[in-house]
């Protein structure tokens, strides 16, 4: 299953808040879609989710203009909030027959989740009674009970302890593996890097940079080395290439071109006590920081 | 429309599952039920206290004339004229009448001051005091058999004139108002509690969804107009079972008690509603309730904070309110076909209750109210598709409460 945005227009009043949003996404792939706050990333999900329509442009699954009555969404919104006076296992149920379950499959999909993930105990209690991680443990509930097609996750990191998130990368990993579409949002780069092929970088209503994320990485000029290295201020006094020392202590080398490469990691390696040298390639963060920086 | 149905359910059960809720709808039933025992219990009470008390001291009323003849004629008369007093004549003076009268050894004193003249002394006046027009009244029979009496009539020819008797039937081909006004006004007040208590809640639900942020995940699994038609229809159902208990019981209660009752005017007028009068009430009770419960879910999903809703209620309690105003004025002087009372029974918002009493209380030629009506469903329609424009619109709307322009531009665009 393929979903594409194609060029997604949205205006609100005489704002114009998305200026043409394109970006496909592969069914056991994940997604990632990265902006800064404002961006759009949000107004892209409610459009996608036809909560409400596009000004101009199409949601396409497969190639077809979407049919919502086929496709299921599971949605994490990054504002979360359910019913806190209610007990765990009616909103839960409630909220997976809204999405087409009957009130037998619900009741044995919410038992399956709460047992998941650990929250079998609270299934009698009121919601306003459990701690922060574990309301949005059982919010995350409502996004994956009712087995949907795509699942969109907003921050769905946030607020979570080491353990619990352990536990989010293994559903995560599972879903993506039945062949579901996963879209996450964002603003942790390492979670996006880890588990996305593919990212959109949304700026000012606009798709910045879209792709698969390690062809992305590649296509930086190539030209620059990083260097771990105890001698790294003897390299920078003696070599006399173009240096500048990285965020953590290490050595990053500007050649003239990329096919000076190999011949300097020979020079270099056989010359100084080398820990590490490797072709730099730009982490998400730079990525997202060169092309958000300028507008919002 | 399984969502719809889904939701509807959902939502009946909250309020069913409601302790609030549930504990009104018990107290009030156990309410009318204390007021349908009530001959019952006072009727045990009364025959225990005969059987016990075999006099009660009646209050007393002096009678004070200078001329000993008047005195004891008056005398002689109001004894007759107020059998719930004890009547004496006296001679004390006038601040030792008065002081009496103030420490409650007596309860009132007429000082006559000439044939047709007295000063009336009470300590309380009470609204209720018709001491005065009786004691005038009184008088002026005496001052005209006497004067019958001086012009040479026989004492029985004057007895014949003051004892004549003028018979009188009323048919009323209309409606008859004395009877009707008692339901009628229960039957408006019940529609305006209803009406006020369940829109605020629709609101406040509404609300609620909004500010808990549950809306973020609710507004992408169902569609908005089966959420709002599904929160508006369900608090009518619970606000319609609530009244069917309510009045049910008291209709039990009545039955229960009927012979205790008697003929006790107003309540058998109460518990003899015309069929007819009844489908009235139903069909204006479900319009006005859908027209009003409709804005007022509107309003809730444009509030931000719970704290909000009591202002942008306002305006639409105010409406309502007034309409509420009028009807009663109306009716308690009696000319519900006034100009103002007809006017409302067309306007959407007022018709429901405007109309109802005219029909209830007036007679009302069947086109008018077939219009009113039509009209009624017409705006009900229009107002619940307005209505889940603005909460489509309004639901995602954060930050500090929208201005109005700003709602129907989001409407507008939408």
């Amino acid at each position: 299953m393929i979903l594409e945005l194609k060029n997604i227009e949205k205006n609100f009043g005489d704002k114009q808040v998305l200026k043409g949003v394109s970006f496909t996404a592969e069914s056991g792939k994940a997604f990632g879609l990265l902006g800064r706050n404002g961006a759009g990333k949000t107004t892209s999900i409610r459009i996608m989710m036809d909560v409400f329509p596009a000004t101009n442009g199409q949601v396409l699954i497969d190639g077809k203009p979407i049919d919502y009555s086929k496709v299921q969404f599971g949605y994490l919104p990054e504002e979360r909030g359910l019913y806190p006076k209610k007990k765990i296992i009616e909103q839960l149920t409630y909220f997976a027959q809204l999405k087409g379950k009957s009130k037998k499959e619900a009741v044995e999909a919410v038992d399956y989740w709460l047992d998941r993930l650990g929250m079998s105990e609270y299934r009698n209690k009121k919601l306003e009674t459990l701690s922060k991680g574990n309301q949005q443990k059982i919010q995350l509930i409502t996004a994956l009970a009712h087995d949907p097609h795509i699942v969109i996750l907003d921050e769905p990191f946030s607020g979570l302890d080491p353990v619990n998130a352990l536990l989010l990368k293994d559903i995560v990993k599972e879903t993506i593996s039945k062949g579901k579409i996963v879209l996450f949002s964002s603003h942790q780069m390492s979670y996006i890097e880890e588990f996305c092929d593919s990212i959109a970088i949304i700026n000012g209503g606009r798709v910045v940079l879209t792709g698969d994320l390690q062809e992305i990485k590649r296509n930086y000029p190539r030209n620059r080395l990083v260097v771990r290295s105890p001698q790294i201020q003897q390299i920078k006094n003696e070599s006399g290439y173009t240096c500048e020392t990285g965020e953590n202590g290490e050595l990053i080398i500007t050649l003239s071109s990329a096919d000076e490469k190999a011949v300097t990691m020979q020079k270099l390696t056989s010359k100084y006590d080398i820990d590490e040298i490797k072709v730099y390639e730009p982490s998400l963060n730079d990525i997202f920081v060169e092309y958000t920086e300028s507008q919002i | 429309m399984k969502q719809f149905r889904k939701i509807l359910a959902y939502e009946l059960k909250n309020y069913f599952t409601n302790k609030v809720f549930v504990g009104i709808t018990i107290f009030l039933v156990i309410a009318i039920a204390v007021v349908m025992f009530i001959p019952r219990i006072v009727e045990y009470f009364n025959s225990e206290e005969k059987a016990e008390t075999t006099e009660s001291t009646a209050s007393v009323m002096l009678i004070k004339s200078d001329s000993q003849e008047q005195a004891d004629i008056v005398t002689q008369y109001f004894a007759a004229a107020f059998p719930e007093y004890e009547v004496k004549s006296t001679t004390d003076d006038l601040d030792t009448i008065k002081h009496s009268i103030t420490n409650q050894d007596v309860e009132c004193a007429f000082v006559m001051t000439g044939p047709t003249e007295f000063t009336y002394y009470v300590n309380n006046l009470t609204m209720y005091d018709m001491n005065c027009e009786i004691a005038t009244d009184v008088l002026r029979d005496v001052y005209r058999v006497n004067a019958m009496l001086e012009n040479g009539m026989t004492l029985e020819e004057t007895t014949e004139v003051m004892s004549i008797n003028i018979n009188a039937e009323v048919e009323s081909l209309g409606k008859d108002q004395i009877e009707n006004f008692f339901y009628t006004y229960i039957m408006i007040f019940a529609l305006y509690m209803v009406i006020l208590l369940y829109g605020q809640m629709v609101t406040t639900n509404v609300a609620t969804e909004k500010s808990s942020r549950a809306m973020e995940l609710l507004i992408t699994s169902a569609k908005p107009v089966a959420m709002m038609f599904g929160k508006v229809l369900s608090s009518c159902i619970a606000g319609f079972i609530q009244l069917l208990l309510v009045f049910g019981s008291a209709v039990l209660f009545f039955n229960l008690n009927k012979s205790q009752w008697g003929d006790n005017m107003i309540i058998n007028s109460l518990f003899n509603i015309p069929m007819e009068l009844l489908i009235y009430m139903l069909v204006f009770f479900v319009l006005g309730f859908l027209i009003y419960a409709f804005l007022f879910g509107a309003i809730g999903s444009t509030a931000t904070k719970l704290e909000d809703i009591n202002t942008s209620t306002m305006p639409l309690t105010f409406m309502f309110i007034f309409a509420f105003i009028v009807v009663v004025t109306a009716m308690s002087s009696g000319s519900v076909d006034n100009t103002l009372m007809v006017v409302c029974s067309y306007v959407p918002f007022t018709s429901p209750m405007a109309m109802f009493t005219r029909i209830a209380m007036s007679t009302v030629p069947w086109y008018e109210i077939a219009a009113s009506i039509a009209i009624l469903i017409g705006s009900t329609i229009g107002v619940g598709v307005l209505s889940a424009k603005i909460y489509r619109a309004g639901v995602l709307m954060y930050g500090t409460t929208p201005k109005l322009s700003a709602i129907l531009k989001a409407v507008w665009k939408a």
